[in-house]
């Protein structure tokens, strides 16, 4: 059989881009007959949002899946390069110090699985919103948290193999206490509907509150040695921007589709905001207290990334639209101030009890801190450590050995002050159905008492211990039920991964001089 | 950043994750091992979801197809994200050059016509179809349980947009580079009767709640659209003076082999649970022999009019695939 001869057709006219793009993304959709749309949609009423016009959503970057996919290939080819020939080098020993990478372990027990819970939930987006732009985009971000969720544990997996405290992330997420406030954080958000969820994680976290919570660790990494992690960061970095550009397009739409939205939409953000911002409070004391390099302050970071970007760019614009900044927002611009040494005096104190090291400041990072708290180091911190330098001194160095009471909400231990006072601790009281829940704080007790039913569940660490669901209620069983490894937990000086650092240091220092002779010879 | 190449020999403290290493013991894991294994949460979830409250966040019983242990589930492709965006991105290169060339050739419009209807009436409009997979696996990705499949799963929704622009493509192109094809093909998916069955069964299976069950309707119907389409009209278009829809094929077909390896083995894995293999199997062949039968229904009027268009013997060739797909359901299959 022969080919039909070529036939005489006109010039095709190209379509334009945009024009391109939406012929083959937009026209997807199809009303449903044989089921109905409420079945074929069941998440989208009940939360109370009102979409008139999915159409109306506008796709910020006009990806097909070929260009998505060579681009995101191309940047992990890149990546990986950077993996294989850390491992191979022994990069990991060009650290400013073995304690740096507590950060990282924090990291990666805190944060990786909040990006596995993103990917799930984009996913759940992907399927029950009713129009294909939104759809589409959750569903791209949905396989962009697999990667970042992969390429953070790749990047640690060479740590893992020489360090402590990184082996078990997975398990720690689910079971020990700290890290129970980025979990229950985002089981917030993943027991949510849609439309919450997409103000909770796709905007409040992806755009209000991104820069604070990764900027840190990625600068913390460049500025302590850790180029995996930095390139990770690089690499991290156009999606984020698809992510927080997802975020803003999110809320413009649902506050543009019904005035009715905006009430919802700011309580949101209200409850978000606080919700994201108390699981900074475990960044801030990254910053000041973990990284051996320091890159700037808590402080100087919250007021760069959230007071500057987000309080004066953001809520400027978003006031069009009739929304005001979270509710609450002067709490937490009046506790940069004692947020990170608050919280991380807790975690030294109970630090025998965690995937990572802690040790008390030196006298020139204590000098750093005071420089950097002109207002609050010095007069309400410093004495702590000075008295804890004491007890180091005739050998006590001090561990907590009682349980603290959590947070109903944020489920961080109530050791916060009262706003403007440092020396008032915090504690509210509120009463559900003849219960006494407490919070740290009027953002957490606010969040508590709008949804009572919700919070009550919450699986709170302390709790559980003391009723032996956690290996049984003394602390050598929780810490066996934890399976926490020789070398995990506790003081840093001393401690398995610093004896270690200390040893190979000595080697390669060694191996230098020998190289060096060699070379003189 | 400059750091210096160390030498230096250094004992590892351990070889891989204590829970990688629990199952595969203590020595240096692949990449899809160490970025997959155990890495959905298990236990202590700490709030209901408010749109199902008799459910944990992640949840075994959103499906009846359940593994004693969800990890006994390994995609054969060992698919992370980065081979995955790897083998995509060829993929749609390949696709592109042939479609380039398709096009510089004209080949389109030279189709003999019942081979552009064809295209244009019954093929274009299955990007819908595409569209309702990728509704069925993020269900799946969002519901299924253990990471190792819903990753899989995730990556299939992926591919279903892949599909569905791939189509599309052909459909702007033989549109002479308009939207008109796409617009016809559309008015044909809502009211053609040819397509009524398949946009019927879509519509249920997006609705359908057990990931698992819908996983196997949507399965059932690839088995039998893809060998229709892509294997036996690709030998028909060889033959019949058609090369533009060989060159289509080949993308098509390589894409479905591909796809097919993870549901195959996560069929394997059902059926080899240890404890609960013998009712999975039996699940498998229930619910294999209704979506076979509900598939082979829905595609009957679509093979007919694809028989009045090319009498390419669809109909014929729709029945024995589907015989060939109960069995492989059934239960006796190991
Ligand atoms: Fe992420
Ligand atoms: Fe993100
Ligand atoms: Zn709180």
């Amino acid at each position: 059989m022969t080919l039909a001869p070529e036939k005489k057709t006109k010039k095709p006219r190209k379509l334009s881009m945009k024009a391109r793009y939406e012929a083959l993304t937009r026209g997807l959709d199809w009303e449903p007959s044989y089921v109905t749309k409420e079945e074929m949609f069941p998440h989208l009423e009940y939360e109370g949002i009102k979409i008139h016009d999915w159409a109306a959503w506008e796709d910020p970057f006009r990806l097909t899946i070929d260009a998505y996919t060579k681009y995101q290939a191309e940047k992990d080819r890149r990546l990986y390069a950077v993996l294989d020939g850390f491992a191979q080098g022994q990069g990991h020993l060009n650290l400013t110090d073995a304690g740096y990478l507590n950060a990282m372990k924090l990291f990666l027990q805190g944060v990786t699985p909040l990006e596995y819970a993103a990917h799930r939930n984009f996913a759940y987006l992907a399927r029950h919103f009713a129009g294909p732009g939104p759809r589409f985009a959750a569903l791209c971000q949905s396989i962009d948290e697999i990667r970042h969720m992969q390429t953070e544990v790749h990047t640690l997996s060479n740590y893992n193999k020489y360090y402590s405290g990184l082996h078990n992330w997975p398990e720690n997420h689910d079971r020990m206490w700290y890290l129970s406030v980025p979990k229950s954080f985002f089981d917030d958000a993943l027991s949510c509907g849609p439309f919450e969820f997409l103000i909770a994680i796709g905007f409040s976290f992806e755009y209000l509150l991104t820069n604070l919570l990764f900027v840190p660790f990625m600068s913390g990494a460049s500025f302590n040695g850790d180029l995996p992690t930095m390139t990770f960061g690089f690499s991290a970095q156009s999606d984020e921007s698809r992510h927080m550009t997802l975020g803003l397009e999110a809320i413009k739409f649902l506050l543009e589709q019904d005035e009715d939205n905006v009430p919802i939409v700011q309580a949101w953000l209200d409850k978000w905001f606080w919700r994201a911002y108390r699981v900074t409070a475990l960044v801030s004391q990254m910053l000041d207290y973990m990284l051996p390099r320091k890159v700037m302050s808590w402080k100087e970071s919250f007021e760069l990334y959230f007071e500057e970007q987000m309080l004066k760019g953001l809520f400027e614009d978003l006031a069009f639209y009739g929304i005001t900044p979270p509710r609450h927002v002067a709490d937490a611009v009046q506790e940069k101030d004692v947020l990170s040494h608050q919280v991380y005096w807790i975690l030294y104190q109970f630090s025998f009890a965690a995937g990572f090291t802690t040790t008390m400041p030196t006298p020139e990072h204590q000098q750093w801190l005071s420089q950097a708290y002109p207002d609050t180091f010095d007069t309400h911190f410093k004495p702590l450590w000075d008295k804890e330098a004491r007890n180091i001194a005739s050998g006590g160095r001090h561990f907590t050995r009682g349980l603290p009471q959590l947070c109903q909400v944020c489920q961080i231990p109530m050791a916060f002050t009262e706003p403007g006072d440092p020396t008032t601790l915090c504690q509210r009281e509120s009463e559900f159905e003849g219960e006494i829940y407490h919070t740290c704080s009027n953002g957490c007790q606010w969040i508590f008492e709008r949804e009572p039913e919700k919070y009550r569940q919450a699986w709170l660490p302390v709790h559980q211990i003391y009723q032996g669901n956690c290996g049984g209620p003394s602390v050598p069983e929780v810490l066996e039920w934890y399976h926490l490894q020789d070398g995990d937990a506790g003081e840093y000086l001393g401690s398995r991964d610093h004896t270690n650092w200390l040893t190979w240091q000595g080697e390669a220092a060694a191996e230098t001089a020998s190289h060096e002779n060699k070379a003189g010879a | 950043m400059q750091y210096e190449l160390k030498t230096q020999v250094i004992e590892p403290q351990r070889h891989t994750f204590t829970h990688v290493a629990k199952r595969f013991g203590d020595k240096p894991a692949s990449r899809y091992l160490e970025g997959s294994i155990d890495v959905q949460p298990t236990e202590h979830f700490h709030y209901r979801p408010t749109w199902d409250p008799t459910k944990e966040i992640y949840d075994e019983s959103f499906s009846v197809f359940r593994l004693a242990d969800p990890y006994s589930y390994l995609d054969p492709r060992q698919y992370y994200y980065a081979p995955y965006v790897t083998a995509r991105s060829g993929h749609h290169d390949a696709f592109g050059t042939s479609l380039e060339y398709i096009e510089n050739r004209g080949l389109l419009g030279r189709l003999p016509d019942g081979w552009s209807a064809v295209l244009g009436e019954l093929v274009v409009p299955l990007r819908h179809l595409e569209s309702a997979g990728q509704l069925i696996l993020c269900g799946m990705a969002r519901f299924g349980y253990g990471a190792t499949i819903t990753q899989a799963a995730a990556y299939s929704a992926f591919d279903r947009v892949g599909n569905a622009q791939m189509i599309s493509r052909v459909g702007i192109a033989l549109g002479g580079g308009t939207t008109e094809t796409l617009t016809a093909a559309k008015d044909h998916w809502m009211g053609d009767e040819s397509l009524q069955g398949l946009r019927r069964l879509a519509e249920e299976t997006i609705v359908e709640a057990d990931w698992g069950v819908a996983l196997i309707q949507l399965d059932a119907l690839d088995q039998l659209v893809y060998d229709l389409l892509w294997s036996h009209l690709d030998d028909a278009a060889v033959t019949g003076g058609a090369p533009a829809y060989s060159l289509i094929a080949q993308h098509m077909t390589n894409w479905y082999t591909d796809n097919r390896t993870w549901i195959d083995a996560l069929y394997a894995a059902w059926r080899a649970d240890p404890e609960l293999g013998a009712h999975n199997a039996d699940l498998l062949a229930e619910h294999g022999r209704n979506a076979v039968d509900t598939a082979l229904a829905a595609l009957t009027p679509f093979a007919q009019r694809l028989d009045a268009r090319l009498d390419a013997g669809a109909l014929e060739r729709v029945a024995a695939t589907a015989a060939a797909s109960l069995a492989t359901f059934a239960a006796d299959q190991a």
